[in-house]
Parts: structure tokens; sequence; C-alpha cells
């Protein structure tokens, strides 16, 4: 028998089954789906004993079986693609046509995924991990589909937003004990809001590594002011010429910091006294005086200030930066005399004991401000243990802060601010996100100080907080 | 499992149940099953930390639900949990009770909870029986639940005024008792002397099955929590002891009715009592029981099964509910609960048969207690398409040397 008269002798009942339904969503799933529909505003509930975060919000924690229903938290519109799958089969009961993408999205502040379509890009673009945002429907279809679909959004960006301290009470200098004894017993003080400085030039950052880096004045307060936004309180200033070499003239480096002040007034600006290679003592401490900036910075050792390239040794430029100690003497004298608080740069511990030796003199104000430079060829690497050895071997009552050249910006900026110290980020320093990526500018540098402080728990300095803790006086 | 083949006693500790009703629009499936398994939980002092397995039952997509347990988890708390799921048609409900006895008397698990749930409102009940029927000469002319064969056998062998009036006598006792009963779904208040009016008004539905001898769809869940003995005696003041179950079933389509002449009619009720009485030296069941909580889908079906159940001859069941000694202070209390024709969340249904037996048995049934001492309770459930499962529960562990009514004789 062939096939075909097989099948002609088999009988086949063609069906249909319709099962009809309803589904009573309930209080919780309720609230969910009319506040996308009435509000375009998706909710989660947090479970008050695990903290977990549920979106779609479910009335139990099913992890430790808490009644959570009434923990409700509003959730932004944007999140993060968890994993996805493209759609390349048609059928009557998908919602798009294919191919199309399918993606389990977790909201930011979201615990738990959710799946959704995402359009607007090419399925072989989407990878996990991407930065999307939901746009919700024109009209209602009283389902899930209120949110249409998700969309890939920019990448979080601060600038929008206001600074990270708005909202809290303002810090005040308490009858705190002794700040030295504490750091002595291991137990660092982080009660003081943490300072982020923004250092947007130094002396050799050139706009052909990293285009975000000022010369004119206007690039200088635009720059600073972006910083200012994002959470710096103080931004730290080499002057450049127009062609983007350092300079020591008098009128381009009060145009620069005028500039800034009058975009930004309430900002600390700290201008450098190293200025830029070849510049003789005078050229380096005769701006200071004349534009009298609120803080500047003040070496403290003659060491080698090379470029050296990190992976095979060579050696670019050789160069002796010079800071004698009678150097150290006048140009604190100087500062102080002018009312200038001078931030301290150490590069290493013998830059440390020789401040030390001359403050005997008994010309610096209290408290005394440092800053820990990593990273330098020349100066010491970054490492975890020298930096508590010299946070341990500073006067009392003095305040630290930290940078580093390079990749050693973040992890050193981050051991400051877990110990109780402050931080400096910029393309001075680094011009490159955690990622790799270049920087947009210092101001992304300073939001990653900012995510750094929020993790830590600490609270971002404003300038005036910035001025108290470091004693400055405002102009 | 048989008493005598258990490798250990298993205790019912805990006893949970929603209020049963039409409609909650107000929480979906897992939110409502939390409510039962909370109640179960509270009553018997524990949390989900204590519970070593889940054992969950429901109709095969009722509610249009694949895989229900894995999604209903945020209410039976299964997460992290062994989670067994079951789907026996109506007789669901006893078959996890069953499965959980033998889960804990085997030594698989310390406690066990199961739970039985539905949403018939949010499903459509014919629409899913329907398909249990053979899609080449029956699919297309069954009624889903619904059939009047019943009816038309017992009013052919009572006549038709008797059997017509015992089963509305039936019925208007169940709703008496469903209105003592606070988790009931219906009670409409009804009286005796409207037996007459109801059996001419209430509109037929198949052949002589009246609408409101029909059982509910209810939205409802129960969970019910098992123990090993030891657990049990350190647990519970007042636990109720499993005694023993039996499952007898036949084949899975409609057409058994008549398929052979020397079983006309159902017969999977007197055989599972037969082959449960026998092994337990039960000779006369109507004695020995103090309760039976019966899956009654109709008053019709009800009356018939009282037959089989308690191995009866002639008109002694029609004559029990005549004289109503089924009520609840009568000498056979059937459903003080109110029974599936008060409120019917199928895959609970025969879950809450357990439970209303065992609080019985603890006397915490409340205003539907049987007013005399409960020691042996008996339930039942009903469906698939013809199974029985019958389950027996007892107050003291002991029960040969508590109470020798209707016992032959100890013969371990």
């Amino acid at each position: 028998m062939s096939k075909k008269a097989e099948q002609s002798e088999s009988f086949i009942v063609e069906g249909k089954l319709a099962l009809p339904y309803a589904y009573f969503a309930g209080r919780v799933g309720s609230t969910f789906i009319t506040t996308i529909r009435d509000q375009k505003k998706i909710m989660g509930v947090r479970c008050p004993a695990c903290g977990t975060v549920y979106v779609p919000p479910r009335q139990v924690c099913d992890k430790d079986f808490t009644d959570i229903r009434n923990n409700w938290v509003t959730l932004g519109n944007s999140g993060t693609v968890v994993n996805f799958t493209v759609v390349r089969y048609d059928d009557r009961h998908l919602p798009r046509t294919a191919p199309f993408v399918l993606a389990l999205i977790k909201l930011d502040g979201a615990d738990t995924p959710f799946m959704h379509i995402l359009e607007e890009v090419a399925p072989e673009n989407v990878k996990i991990g991407m930065r999307v945002e939901a746009t919700f429907a024109a009209k209602t279809t009283n389902t899930i589909l209120d949110i249409d679909h998700f969309k890939p959004a920019p990448e979080k960006v601060r600038m929008t937003t206001e600074r990270p301290e708005a909202g809290r009470k303002a810090w005040t200098p308490g009858d705190e004990p002794e700040m030295q004894e504490k750091r002595r017993g291991g137990k660092p003080d982080m009660s003081t809001p943490v300072i982020i400085t923004a250092a947007l030039t130094g002396a050799a950052t050139m706009k052909n590594q990293n285009p975000a880096v000022p010369y004119t004045p206007a690039e200088f307060a635009e720059e600073a002011n972006k910083c200012w936004k994002a959470g710096a309180a103080m931004v730290h200033v080499h002057a450049r010429a127009d062609n983007g070499m350092a300079t020591h003239e008098h009128d381009r480096i009060r145009a620069t910091h005028d500039a800034i002040k009058e975009k930004c007034p309430g900002l600390i600006v700290n201008l450098s006294s190293a200025v830029g290679m070849g510049k003789t003592a005078e050229q380096r401490i005769s701006q200071i005086v004349a534009v009298r900036p609120e803080m500047a910075s003040l070496n403290t050792n003659t060491m080698n200030f090379s470029i050296i390239d990190r992976k095979t040794g060579k050696i670019f430029i050789d160069y002796v930066f010079e800071n004698t100690f009678t150097m150290l003497q006048d140009f604190g004298k100087a500062m102080e005399e002018n009312g200038v608080k001078p931030e301290i740069e150490c590069y290493d511990m013998g830059g440390l004991d020789n401040i030390m030796l001359v403050a005997k003199q008994g010309f610096f104000t209290y408290p005394m401000n440092f800053n820990f430079v990593w990273g330098v060829a020349g100066g010491q690497a970054f490492r975890a243990e020298s930096f508590i050895a010299m946070m341990n071997a500073l006067p009392p009552k003095a305040n630290f802060t930290t940078c580093g050249v390079g990749t050693e910006e973040f992890p050193c900026i981050m051991q400051s601010c877990l110990l109780g110290g402050h931080m400096r980020v910029g393309l001075e320093d680094n011009i490159r996100m955690p990622n790799g990526e270049f920087a947009k500018g210092s101001w992304e540098l300073v939001e990653v100080a900012v995510r750094i402080a929020e993790c830590l728990g600490r609270s971002v300095a404003t300038p005036d907080e910035a001025r108290m803790i470091m004693g400055l006086k405002k102009k | 499992m048989a008493h005598r083949k258990k490798n250990r006693n298993v205790g019912i500790i805990g006893i949970g149940q929603t209020k049963h009703s039409s409609h909650r629009e107000d929480v979906n499936q897992p939110e409502m099953i939390h409510e039962a398994v909370s109640a179960a939980l509270t009553d018997a002092n524990l949390t989900m930390k204590d519970i070593d397995c889940i054992v969950h039952g429901n109709m095969e997509l009722f509610e249009m639900v694949h895989q229900p347990d894995l999604w209903h988890t945020l209410g039976t708390g299964a997460y992290g949990k062994e989670c067994i799921r079951i789907t026996t048609g109506g007789t669901v409900g006893m078959t996890i009770a069953c499965a959980s006895d033998n889960l804990v008397a085997s030594g698989l698990y310390d406690i066990v909870m199961a739970v039985g749930f539905e949403k018939l409102q949010e499903g459509h009940t014919t629409g899913g029986i329907t398909n249990m029927a053979d899609p080449l000469w029956f699919r297309n002319l069954q009624t889903g639940a619904l059939t009047g064969s019943k009816a038309y056998e017992l009013i052919s062998e009572f006549g038709e005024e008797r059997a017509k009036r015992a089963s509305m006598m039936y019925r208007i006792i169940m709703d008496k008792h469903a209105g003592l009963n606070q988790y009931a779904h219906r009670s409409f208040g009804l009286e005796f002397e409207q037996l007459d009016d109801l059996i001419k008004s209430s509109p037929k539905l198949v052949g002589d099955l009246k609408l409101i001898e029909m059982c509910s769809q209810s939205d409802g869940a129960c969970a019910v929590i098992f123990a090993c003995e030891k657990k049990t005696k350190e647990l519970s003041r007042h636990p109720v002891w499993i005694r023993d179950h039996i499952t007898v079933h036949k084949e899975e389509v409609f057409q058994i009715f008549g398929y052979h002449k020397d079983y006309p009619v159902l017969q999977s009720h007197r055989f599972a009592a037969d082959q449960l009485y026998k092994r337990n030296n039960i000779d006369k069941p109507l004695e020995y029981f103090d309760v039976f909580e019966m899956y009654d889908p109709a008053s019709w079906w009800a009356v018939d099964w009282l037959r089989d159940f308690f191995q009866l001859r002639g008109d002694e069941h029609i004559m029990l509910v005549e004289e109503k000694e089924i009520m609840i202070d009568g000498k056979m209390p059937i459903n003080p609960s109110g029974g599936v024709i008060g409120s019917n969340p199928i895959g609970a249904t025969a879950l809450i048969r357990v439970a209303e037996a065992a609080l019985q048995i603890r006397g915490d049934a409340g205003k539907h207690q049987i007013p005399k001492p409960v020691k042996h309770a008996l339930a039942s459930g009903f469906g698939g398409t013809m199974w029985t499962v019958l389950m027996m529960l007892e107050k003291e562990l002991n029960w040969q040397e508590a109470d020798n009514g209707g016992i032959l004789g100890n013969q371990r």
C-alpha cells in the first residue's frame, strides 16, 4: 500500500478548542498596570526584609514569604538589557512582525528584569548591558503594551540633574575629636563631606589626546561649570595659550581664572605653581601673587618628572622638576602672605618630610592640606600600604586628597574616600573612564568620583563646605 | 497509604482555607493561595522554613495557566523547596492529600503541605472538561460536568415524587449547613417549606438536574499540613491522624455508562468503600463514622452515592435523607460545611473535605461543629472521569484500642 493510500484511509478530526478566560490581576497587579496606563509610570515593590525590588511587583516576596504589597517604589523609565533574543518567525500570537527583539530589561533600581519589545535598533546592534528606555503607547490597550516598546537610551548623564548635595542639610564643622588619633586607630572618619577636585588640564595633556581639554578661558569656564554641576567643589588649573601650550603669562592666567569665577562664582579655583616644564621659580610664583586664587599647588621635592613609555620603559622626555628647600620656603611664604592656601603636593614620603621640615619655621596656617600624587614617572606608584603610611605621617588636623596618573586614578581616589580623605580627578591626570573609553570631559570623571562617594555613603562637599574643611577664605 | 503498609504514621497539624466566593477580583491566583497557606501556617504555628515539600493541585487548564505550580510559588512558598504538581481532575484535592500522606509516611519528608486551588471565574469549566471526551465520537456531543442520568435512575427506581423530593431535601439541608460555615460560598437561606416550589421553579439544566441542585463555581484555596508521627506529637496539641485511604478509577472516557451489563452505572464508589472497610475491619460504616465530608457535585448524585459509600441496601439512603439524619445533629451528619454544592473551587474542593473532616475531629469547626464527639471521620473525592478517593481520619492514634464499635478486632 502506498503512503498516499494509507493517509487517504486515515480519518482526521479537525478541531479547535475555545478556552476563554479572564484573569484577576489582584490589587498589586492592578496598581502596576493602571499606573502605567494612567500615569505612564512604572512601579515596583521593595521587600522590607531582604531589600529586593520586584518589577513587575508582587504581593509576597518569594524569597522570605514576607507580605510586601504596600512597599511601593517608583522606578524610572530607563534600564539595562540583561538578556535578549531575536524573534525570526512570524505567528499570529506575536506582537510584532519578525524580525524583532524581545529583551529582558532590568530597570534602574530594580532587582528583577521583565520582558518587553526592544525597537529602534537593528537586532545585530543589541547588546547585553545596553541602556534602554520605555516608550509609552499613545493609545491604551489596557495591557502591558501600554508600554509600547523600549528603545536605546543615551548613556546615563548626570549633567541635567541637580548637584549631588541637593536636598541634604549643609555640613558644619562639629566639635570633632582629633582626626589624626582616629586615623591611627584604623577607623577612618567618613562623616565629613568629600571634596572632589577636577584637574582640568595640567601642563601636558593636549586636545589630540582628548578633545575635551580646555585651552581658551571660555573653554575653561564651560568645562569648570560642567564639573561643578557634576559635583566638584574645586578646579585645579594650568592655564594654556591658544595653541595649547602651558603659559605663565599673568594676563592669560587671570583671564582664565576670572572666566571660571564669572561662569561659576561659587567654585574654588586652585592654580598651579608648577605651570609647566622649563618655567623659572619667578615665573611660577609671580602669577600666583598676581592673581591670588583661593588655593594653589605647592610642590615638595626636586624630582624626575619625565615621560616614559609605561610598557617598554623607553624615555621620551627626561626632565628634572626643581623644588628646592628655598623654593618651598619662598613659595609657601608668598602664598600664605597673599591669602592663598597651599595645596601641598607629595609625590612620595620624602616630599612630605621636606614640607614638615620647612613647616618648622611656622609660616603655614592650619589646617594643612595635602595631595598624595601617584604614578608620576619620577614619583612613587600607587600602593595601598604606601597610602596608609603617608596618611599616618600627616601632621595634626591635616586634610588629604589624592590623585593618580592614568589608571591609578580610580583605585587611589577610592582608597582616599574610604579613609576619610578627598578625591581629585580630571583630564590632567587621566583621560579615560574606568572602562577604557575616553572621558567626555573632566566632568565625567567627577561623576565617577561622585558614584564612589555614594557607594561609601559619603556626602559630596559643596564649595562652601570645602572652604570650611580646608580653611579657605572665600574671595 | 494503607495503614498496615505504612512506614510511619502521619498526622494533620495545620489547616487553612480562604473564604470561597464567586469573585475574588482583589487577588490574583498566587495571592489567593497565599491566604490559605498563611492561614494553615498560622494554624500550625509554623513558618515556611518548617515545610519540607509542597504538593500542588488544581484542574488542568481551567484558568488557562500552563504549569501553575511554578507560577504559584509566590503563594505556596515553594521557593527553594521540593514541589510536586498533581492533577487528577475533581479528585485532585484528595489526591494531593493522599500523596502528602504517602510522602511523609515513606520517610522522604517530615512535613508536607498540600495546596489545592481554583479560580473558576477566570476560566471556562465546561470548555476544560470537554477536552476529556474522545474527539471522534463524543466531544461534540457531551455536556461537560452536567449529567441528568442519575436523576433518571433515581426516578426510575423510587418514583418521580419521592426521588425529586429526596434530592431537593438534600439540597436544602446543604444550604442550611453552608449557612453555618463562614467560608462557604453559597447559602440562600432555603427552608424545607420551599421544597415543592423549588422542584417546580428551579430551571432544568440536563434531564431532571436543576440549576439549584448543581454545585457552584467558586474561587478559593485550601492548604493542609501533614507531619510524621514524631513531629505531629511535638508540634500539635490536637492532631488528626490519617488512618487509611484508597483510590479507585476506571477508564478515562465518558461512555463508561452502560458499557457493561454487570456494571451499568458508576461502581467505583461502592468498590472503593468495600475494599477500604474490608481491610480496616469495618463492617458497619454507618455506625463507625461520626461524620462524612462527601464530594457531592449535585444533590441527585449525593443521595445516590450515600448508598454506595455506606454499603446500604434498598431505600435506606433515601430514608436517611427524608428523616434528616444527614443533618448536623443527625445520625450521620453529611457535609456540615455545606459541601461541594455550597463551595466548589475544584482543585481545592476535595482537600476541603479532608480539612473539614479534620476540623470536626479537632472540634474546631465553629458554628458548624457537630454537637457530639467526633472520633472517626470519612472524606471522599470524586472526579477524573470516574474516580473515587476515600480517606479515613481518626482522633486517636491507637484507634483500634480506643473504640471497638464496628471493629471486628485488631488482626495486626
